[in-house]
């Protein structure tokens, strides 16, 4: 096969990725992040994204900016072409619905929790965005947020809760009910949530490795941060 | 590059429609996939109401089998977007909620919101045709709206004891 025929499809291959996948992916996390199922007959309950994880989502797209996930003065720019821009403009709109609803799938519906959780999603993010970081560390370190937050909701609060825990679950989760003056009170939702929850975000950390494929320029880390200190000093001489 | 312009095009188009349809499912809720469907056949204008089902229930009606009647209409209309459905059952409610004595509060209740529903989804001013049952002395939505507002409403009338001599329509 000649280069130029490689060349071709690549360039196709990435360009599906950029215009097509990658938008319907973050969608897809957009309207899986708020569904939930009801224990009692399988309901269907589809809970829009709170005001408190929009404002996480704009810290959220902040730290992809910081760590060159995202370009967005590459993404939209005068030189490139109205389709281009608006296909960009799209993307950044569905990531950022994404990230919210991502936030959404593991934020305790009401009481306590829901604020504690808001409350350390806060504070992660408002001191990442003092570190140094790149696409790949903020990546990584999303993963370990998302699935902590995951674990505490989907694996340990809901067992707590739900209606067909067992005894000892029960009584401790009527003792945590007690002690908190019954504040971390919490929907009961049928396991089927958690699959949903699980799918949505890893569909999102998949969106956010095919960003770092489909834009391989953004992932690579500034050039000052990969030298030492004699590679600098022979640069600057 | 004609390739690539027609890649982002259909990009844009495929997740614009897909935006749509998630801010749809999101503000109707449905609660079932039934409903989603349902839903779905609402928005694209090809719903319709199941005529076997109606029928059933206009049967169920004509034998004063009220709240069997209203069971049948509400499978035969589960979107709740056929005008004519919607103002047999809130005429249901009117019918079974009406006493010579007094009515049935709660009754006369759900049979004002169906009727509303009525007229929301007619667009116009809501009666029956000519050749529509008539055995039924109510033609129209708002005549039926009426009735029901009188009946839930208190006054000295409501002290007379002509009001013994009246009849349900």
């Amino acid at each position: 096969m000649s280069k130029a025929l490689i060349n071709a499809d690549r360039s196709r291959n990435q360009a599906l990725l950029r215009f097509v996948v990658l938008p319907l992916i973050f969608l897809t996390v957009a309207l899986l992040g708020g569904l939930r199922v009801q224990s009692d007959g399988g309901v269907f309950m589809f809970i829009p994204p709170p005001l408190v994880t929009l404002i996480l989502a704009v810290l959220l797209l902040l730290l992809f900016v910081r760590g060159a996930l995202i370009d967005p003065r590459a993404w939209i720019s005068f030189n490139n072409s109205l389709v281009t821009n608006l296909s960009a403009v799209l993307t950044i709109i569905a990531l950022f619905f994404a990230s919210a609803q991502a936030f959404n799938s593991v934020l305790p519906e009401r009481g306590l929790l829901h604020w504690l959780f808001s409350f350390f999603f806060l504070w992660t993010l408002w001191n990442n965005q003092f570190s140094s970081f790149d696409a790949r560390r903020l990546v990584r370190s999303l993963i370990v947020l998302f699935g902590t937050a995951f674990v505490l909701k989907h694996m340990i609060f809901a067992n707590l809760y739900g209606p067909d825990s067992g005894w000892l679950q029960r009584l401790a989760g009527s003792l945590v009910q007690g002690i908190s003056l019954g504040t971390l009170d919490a929907p009961a939702f049928s396991p089927a949530t958690g699959y949903i929850s699980f799918f949505t975000l890893a569909l999102y950390i998949s969106g956010l490795l095919l960003v770092m494929l489909a834009h391989p320029t953004n992932t690579s880390p500034p050039l000052a941060l990969t030298l030492n200190e004699v590679e600098k000093r022979e640069l600057r001489d | 590059m004609l390739q690539h312009r027609l890649i982002q095009i259909s990009g844009i188009v495929l997740s614009v429609v897909y935006s749509a349809l998630i801010v749809w499912l999101y503000w109707t809720e449905p609660r079932t996939f039934r409903e989603v469907a349902t839903g779905a056949q609402v928005a694209a204008g090809t719903y319709q109401v199941d005529g076997e089902k109606f029928a059933a229930g206009l049967s169920l009606f004509r034998r004063e089998q009220f709240r069997a009647a209203r069971d049948e209409w509400q499978r035969a209309d589960p979107a709740q977007n056929d005008a004519l459905t919607q103002f047999y059952i809130a005429y249901s409610f009117y019918r079974e909620g009406w006493g010579r004595v007094y009515n049935d509060d709660e009754l006369f209740r759900q049979g004002l919101e169906r009727v509303n529903r009525t007229i929301a989804i007619s667009g116009q001013p809501f009666s029956l045709s000519s050749n529509e049952d008539s055995d039924l002395q109510i033609r129209t939505a708002a005549e039926l709206k009426a009735e029901l507002e009188q009946g839930t409403e208190r006054s000295l009338e409501d002290a007379n004891p002509l009001k013994l001599m009246r009849k349900r329509k």
